[in-house]
């Protein structure tokens, strides 16, 4: 792929090969993403979405290939953060301590956290829940906290794993929102995991497919499809419904026993 | 769950048994149903307390009590949870030392005595050394287990905001959510403590268990149940300050 000599990409994945024990269960995958792009990967459930996730940030070895995340050495940041599905704040620290997770061991002083961890905190309108605990707020709220503690560290890469699947339907639609607005005011690039095919179409600028993981061989990337829809609104665009329907294809042709590799 | 009374109720309930537990024993023995040598009359225990306090016996024999407890309490639960905590999260010092802690773990704090007054003699420092063996037993498992059940996910969010050492994990993760088992085993070695402290003192060291040992060779049971109030009251005042203090630590708890 060409792409893969973008001199801007933020971060590079080349040939990552995944899997446990030594066997693989995902090979093959080439990933280039620029400052500020949005990639949403999806596929059927075990198909290795979120083992490709850790992979790309490096929380789990590859068995093979290397993946870099390029990041000059800015001070008081990390080269990328991530949203997990639960939210996974830590019950014995107040919402404003829980932001500042990311930001301690990085030589700033604690007045410099607070102030990092408000403004987040304001970005995603919880500005006031600052010294509350998070078994006080509700499960949006707390993904809401996710997202900021996500963001406090200026992350050159935003990985997000699932993070609306286990919200109800009217606050993922809220969060799906705000997440759109939010984009504008970061130069994250965003990895995005999500099983939800109207999910990845509304939110991406492009969208790799996994699967082809029959009869035992690994699974691979079976496309990488361009959204090309504006930001706003894009549920309204006649193309969305389109969109969804290709990848639902490409999914459903993906894990079909009899299709040819 | 509901509650079929309300506080007050309870409280009177409770109260009400206790009175009529004492009033049956004074009666039993004012009828002649209870020999008098055996059991003493319950209405004659606060003079024989007044009487403990006013020679001075009673603050010399609870402080040097108190002295035992809190050492072998203090020195019992420090190193029962770092070792419990040790186990939990260093696979290689948990196994090498598995066989070892189920061999001394059945052994009761009683059973060292022989040891315990052979190297340290007829000393506070051989009470001590009893009361913390069984309160080491205790916040050891109590701190093994409440490691061992913290959710790894929260491990993986330590990892992913770089908190990725074993110190920044330590003390940012595996402590503060292991802290309500490490807690409770605390407030059972506390307990735990006082039932080994008179037992610890039986065998000559000046304390409760001393004085107890000595009033009963006289037959004086006014005495023995006066130090049995004793430990009773100063158990529930400990457990009541350990209760404040637990409260405070985990204000966030649901």
């Amino acid at each position: 792929m060409d792409s893969l000599t973008l001199p801007k990409a933020v971060l590079e994945a080349r040939d990552l090969s995944l899997g446990f024990a030594g066997r693989p269960v995902l090979e093959g995958v080439d990933l280039a993403l620029a400052s500020q792009e949005f990639v949403a990967i999806v596929g059927a459930s075990g198909v290795g979405k979120s083992t490709l996730l850790r992979a790309l940030c490096g929380l789990l070895p590859p068995l093979a290939g290397t993946t870099r995340i390029r990041h000059e050495t800015v001070a008081g940041t990390r080269p990328w953060s991530m949203v997990f599905q639960a939210p996974r704040l830590f019950p014995w620290r107040r919402i404003a301590a829980n932001v500042e997770l990311g930001l301690e061991g990085l030589g700033l002083s604690r007045a410099e956290r607070r102030r990092r961890a408000l403004a987040p905190l304001a970005l995603v309108g919880l500005n006031d829940m600052a010294m509350r605990w998070p078994s006080t707020l509700s499960g949006g709220q707390q993904q809401r906290v996710g997202i900021a503690r996500a963001l406090a560290v200026e992350p050159r890469v935003l990985f997000m794993d699932e993070p609306f699947s286990a919200l109800d339907a009217i606050t993922r639609r809220r969060l799906q929102g705000e997440l759109i607005e939010l984009r504008q005011r970061t130069d994250a690039a965003i990895v995005f995991v999500t099983h939800d095919i109207d999910e990845a179409v509304l939110l991406a600028d492009r969208i790799m497919v996994l699967g082809g993981h029959d009869a035992g061989a690994p699974a691979r990337v079976i496309a990488t499809l361009e959204v090309n829809l504006p930001m706003q609104d894009r549920r309204d665009t006649p193309a969305f419904a389109e969109r969804v329907q290709r990848v639902e294809a490409l999914i459903g042709a993906g894990t079909e026993p009899s299709e040819d590799p | 769950m509901t509650e079929p009374f309300s506080r007050l109720r309870r409280t009177a309930l409770g109260a009400f048994g206790l009175t009529l537990f004492v009033a049956l024993w004074e009666l039993s023995l004012r009828l002649g149903l209870l020999p008098g040598n055996l059991v003493p009359l319950p209405s004659s225990i606060p003079a024989v307390f007044m009487a403990e306090i006013g020679d001075g016996i009673w603050w010399e024999v609870v402080s040097s009590s108190l002295t035992h407890y809190a050492v072998g309490v203090g020195v019992g639960s420090v190193l029962g949870i770092a070792a419990g905590v040790a186990a939990a999260l260093l696979p290689v010092f948990n196994a090498t030392h598995a066989w070892l802690a189920r061999l001394l773990r059945p052994i009761p704090p009683l059973a060292w005595i022989p040891f315990a007054i052979i190297w340290f003699g007829i000393t506070p420092g051989a009470a001590a050394f009893i009361i913390s063996i069984g309160v080491f037993w205790i916040n050891y498992f109590a701190s093994y287990s409440a490691v061992r059940a913290v959710d790894p996910g929260f491990d993986e969010v330590a990892r992913a905001f770089g908190q990725q050492r074993f110190a920044a994990r330590l003390t940012k993760v595996s402590l503060p959510a292991a802290a309500p088992g490490i807690l409770g085993g605390l407030r059972a070695g506390l307990g735990q403590g006082w039932m080994t402290v008179v037992a610890a003192e039986l065998f000559g060291i000046p304390g409760i268990g001393q004085r107890m040992m000595e009033a009963s060779g006289l037959l004086a049971t006014d005495i023995v149940v006066v130090y049995m109030l004793t430990i009773a009251g100063l158990y529930a005042l400990f457990d009541l300050i350990f209760l404040r203090l637990q409260g405070r630590l985990l204000r966030w708890t649901p």
